[in-house]
């Protein structure tokens, strides 16, 4: 089985498995790593984002062997005290479950664009599912921590 | 010493003390059959609050955490009697046991049935502490007050911590009638409270079942015959341990077990495996969902029962000024949680661990231990966090799946379901048809209602309904709320080819769909606002029996909901061409009497929900944020199903993803509004009611936009033309 190299949150990890593995998989069961989470293992549901160099990926969708050389962030180590905060000043979370990869997602929105409109957050929110139906304090959440409203750090 | 309280009518309370380090209640609530058995020596608790003597305050439940936020709301009502500060109590999830029975979260139920034993036993403990510091320092309790973890006595300007006074404390009688502090003094109950979870979720260090690792586990995926009922006849083993990491093919009950070094390899080593297996596809095989609607066409003879209220329906009907009659159709549907099924089992000699987020341990439990062939007492179930119940999560198939399987392998098994095993193998909602039929007077007010819902069942067909089974099947439709001079409510079922579960909202969904949506059509059919049309036949007096235990449906309070969302929701105030509003109510079991206004727009042939007004009255508001958030994701709930349906071909599920299962997305989302009426009355749930009526709002708002009435769920494209 070949050996893997990564760059997780800033560290090198090395792993055997096949290169086919996608990367949720080897974060979750090989790196010990189980913030990031199975919802679907088809790239709909959003529930696995990480970043690949900043930007939002599935990591469901992402082989390990292609990733070689990118910086991959999971929910673990990213850089969002903004979102977190922000979080849980509009109290987001009710099963929680799906909140990793929302948070991943927005913080690839905000990384891109720090004050978004209403209809950008729509598209880049609106393929990360919730079935709590905590939507519509994701959205609140996004624009305080834009907008850095109430928040301390 | 223990003491036994009234609790409500139909519940009992009893409050022990337990001599274990520090002060410790033991608390048993339950219904009125459960209370003999504990009357005796035999006093089994199923809460426990301990103050230790570090002063911390432990509260041990047996409440699932699926984000309800039961974690939060049950230690401020402990907190708010005792007189500690809320971060001071810390949750303990308890594992079912021979200590620890009927455990469950569904339906609910928890703050309504933990509320007043939880105020009373913290209130007892509270006592119990003034009594320890009074005796010590020789004064009377009166001159002595508990606060913020102390008993002072100002006079004298002495204090004890309750850490201090727990032991002595705990000598003392429970007593009988504990002073409750009453709600004009709350500090914590009524106000917001932020979920005590939030900071582990959003830092992704919360725990949920596959976040559970322990040594040398292994992971597992299990294929099931497409087809419900069916087994696997052959298969070739080989193809999947030919792919690395495999370990095991394990034949186990719901199917095969592929047991791999890691998820990823245990999906790799199913795929392999999947093409080489003969089905033996057993009595569902070939059912398709028409012959399905066929089925409920023609329901079982047997399993059938009548509940009526007022006069004889026939006559009233045939003495109408007018009659109309319609059928409404609903699907079955999926729970289809962010988190697939997911469980962890480690089975020893004699002995097994097991690892879940579920509703239901003590189910677990018992299952686990009649496949093990061991006592209950030999299965631990552990409770992690669910990543989303809504009943789903009340079946123990997922644990027993890994529980064979770590049988099996000989070591600690994680099941992981795929997300098309999910939506594949669900205990599904119900489908059901309704068929209902009403009278007008020569004032357009109904005189007569009749309504049949034939529901899908796995009670077999042979087997007579109950009365229990009738008032189950008839939730939401036999406690029409209204003011009718004769109504007769009939149940009927067919047998279902999926197998069937609780589904947020349960039967209610349905019920309630037709019920409020047929009463539109009357009110409509009228020529009356349906909002007044309503109010007018809540104005009697009378009750209605509506909970299956017995609570009544009270008409002034459903109709005080109704008339607070028309006000919040502006609803005199007419909507431009194009959009529309319905309105629906409900008593959820006879509780929690709630009203949903909603707004729609319809365009392009589409069509949106633009605000969802609710007004509920849960009796106090322990924690209003949480009651808010209920509501939005009650409002999601509802609207997600006006979008969703499972259906069947060949006896297969055809949806497998939430591409062709497609629950609510973000851009979606409707404003939703909550008003909370202000009570004095014990806390109802709010998990569940507000389900229905936003179901059955939405639906009448997009027949008010559209002019075409809707009468069947999902709502479909094809359904709003012609407008």
């Amino acid at each position: 089985m070949p050996r893997v190299t990564i760059l997780v949150n800033g560290q090198s990890r090395q792993v055997d498995v096949p290169a086919d593995m996608p990367l949720l998989w080897v974060l979750r069961d090989r790196l010990g790593m189980t913030g990031t989470k199975f919802g679907c293992g088809m790239g709909v549901c959003g529930a696995c984002t990480v970043h690949l160099d900043g930007e939002p990926f599935r990591s469901c969708q992402v082989p390990v062997g292609e990733i070689a050389g990118k910086r991959v962030t999971t929910i673990e180590g990213v850089q969002a005290e903004a979102l977190r905060q922000a979080w849980l000043i509009e109290d987001v979370a009710q099963c929680g479950y799906c909140q990793p990869g929302q948070i991943m997602q927005a913080a690839g929105l905000l990384g891109r664009t720090p004050k978004p409109e209403e209809d950008e957050i729509d598209v880049a929110m609106n393929d990360n599912l919730c079935r709590c139906g905590t939507y519509l304090r994701i959205r609140a959440a996004i624009r305080r921590a834009a907008e850095k409203e109430g928040l301390h750090y | 010493m223990s003491a036994l309280l009234p609790a409500t009518r139909r519940d009992f309370l009893r409050i022990t003390a337990i001599s274990a380090g520090g002060l410790v209640l033991g608390i048993r609530c339950g219904r009125p059959g459960e209370a003999q058995g504990s009357q005796g020596g035999d006093f089994r608790p199923n809460a426990w609050i301990r103050v230790d003597p570090s002063g911390k305050v432990f509260l041990t439940v047996g409440k699932s955490e699926m984000g309800q936020g039961v974690r939060t709301s049950l230690p401020m009502i402990l907190a708010e009697q005792l007189e500690v500060d809320v971060e001071q109590v810390e949750l303990v999830q308890a594992s079912p046991g021979p200590d620890f029975q009927d455990l469950g979260t569904f339906g609910s139920r928890s703050l309504r049935t933990m509320y007043l034993p939880l105020t009373t036993a913290a209130a007892a403990a509270r006592e119990m502490l003034v009594a320890a510091a009074a005796a010590k320092w020789s004064v009377e309790p009166a001159s002595c007050r508990a606060e913020n973890g102390r008993v002072m006595h100002p006079v004298s300007q002495r204090s004890l911590s309750y850490g201090e006074l727990a032991s002595a404390a705990a000598r003392l009688p429970v007593p009988s009638s504990p002073a409750l502090k009453p709600k004009s003094q709350f500090r914590l109950v009524g106000k917001d409270r932020r979920r005590v979870d939030g900071p582990r979720i959003v830092a992704g260090e919360a725990v949920f079942a596959g976040d559970v690792r322990r040594p040398g586990m292994k992971f597992a995926s299990v294929v099931r015959c497409p087809v419900t009922g069916g087994k696997p006849r052959s298969w070739d083993a080989e193809k999947a341990k030919a792919v690395a990491g495999v370990r095991l093919v394990a034949a186990i009950s719901s199917g095969l077990a592929v047991v791999a070094d890691d998820t990823w390899s245990a999906f790799q080593g199913r795929e392999a495996l999947e093409p080489t297996i003969v089905w033996d596809e057993g009595e569902n095989a070939g059912v398709s969902s028409a012959e399905f609607l066929a089925r409920l066409s023609s329901p079982n003879a047997r399993t059938a029962g009548t509940l009526k209220r007022g006069g004889d329906v026939e006559a009233a009907l045939r003495s109408s000024a007018r009659s109309l009659e319609a059928e409404y159709v609903y699907p079955f549907q999926a729970h289809a949680p962010l988190e697939p099924m997911c469980a962890l089992a480690d089975v020893g000699a004699g002995r097994c661990e097991i690892w879940v987020g579920t509703q239901h341990p003590n189910r677990a439990q018992d299952e686990a231990a009649k496949t093990l062939q061991i006592p209950a007492s030999a299965v631990t179930v552990h409770v992690t966090l669910l990543g989303g119940g809504f009943g789903r999560k009340s079946q123990p198939d997922f644990v027993l799946d890994a529980v064979e399987a770590s049988r099996a392998a000989k070591a600690p098994v994680q099941v992981v379901w795929t997300r098309a095993d999910d939506l594949r193998h669900d205990a599904y909602h119900s489908a059901t048809l309704h068929r209902v039929r009403a009278g007008l007077d020569a004032s357009g007010m109904p005189a007569a209602w009749k309504h049949t819902v034939v529901a899908a069942s796995n009670r077999p067909a042979s087997e007579p309904m109950n009365e229990e089974g009738l008032r189950a099947v008839l939730r939401g439709a036999y406690d029409v709320p209204y003011a009718i001079g004769a109504v007769e409510v009939s149940a009927a079922e067919a047998s279902s080819p999926l197998r069937l579960g609780a589904w947020r909202g349960v039967q209610h969904n349905h019920n309630v769909f037709a019920t409020e949506c047929f009463f539109d059509e009357l009110a409509r059919a009228a020529g009356k606002d349906p909002l007044e049309y309503r109010i007018a036949l809540l104005r009697k007096e009378a009750s209605v029996p509506g909970g299956r235990d017995g609570a009544p449906v009270d008409r002034a309070r459903l109709a005080s909901a109704l008339a607070l969302a028309g006000e919040k929701a502006r609803w005199s105030v007419a909507l431009p061409k194009g959009r529309g509003r319905g309105v629906a109510c409900a008593s959820y079991d006879g509780r929690t009497p709630a009203a949903a206004i909603a707004e729609v727009t319809l365009d392009r042939g589409g069509w949106r929900v633009d605000r969802v007004v609710c007004a509920v009255d849960c009796g106090i508001a322990v924690n209003p944020m949480g009651i808010r958030a209920q509501t939005e994701g009650s409002v999601a709930w509802a609207l997600s199903g006006l979008g969703t349906e499972i259906t069947l071909k060949n006896g297969r599920v055809e949806q497998s993803s939430y591409s062709d299962f497609p629950i609510l997305r973000f851009r979606d989302m409707p404003k939703v509004e909550t008003h909370i009426v202000a009570s004095e009355a014990a806390p109802s749930g709010m998990g569940e009611p507000p389900v229905p009526i936003a179901l059955a709002a939405i639906v009448n708002a997009l027949s008010a936009a559209s002019g075409r009435r809707l009468r069947r769920v999902p709502v479909k494209p094809e359904d709003l033309k012609g407008a």
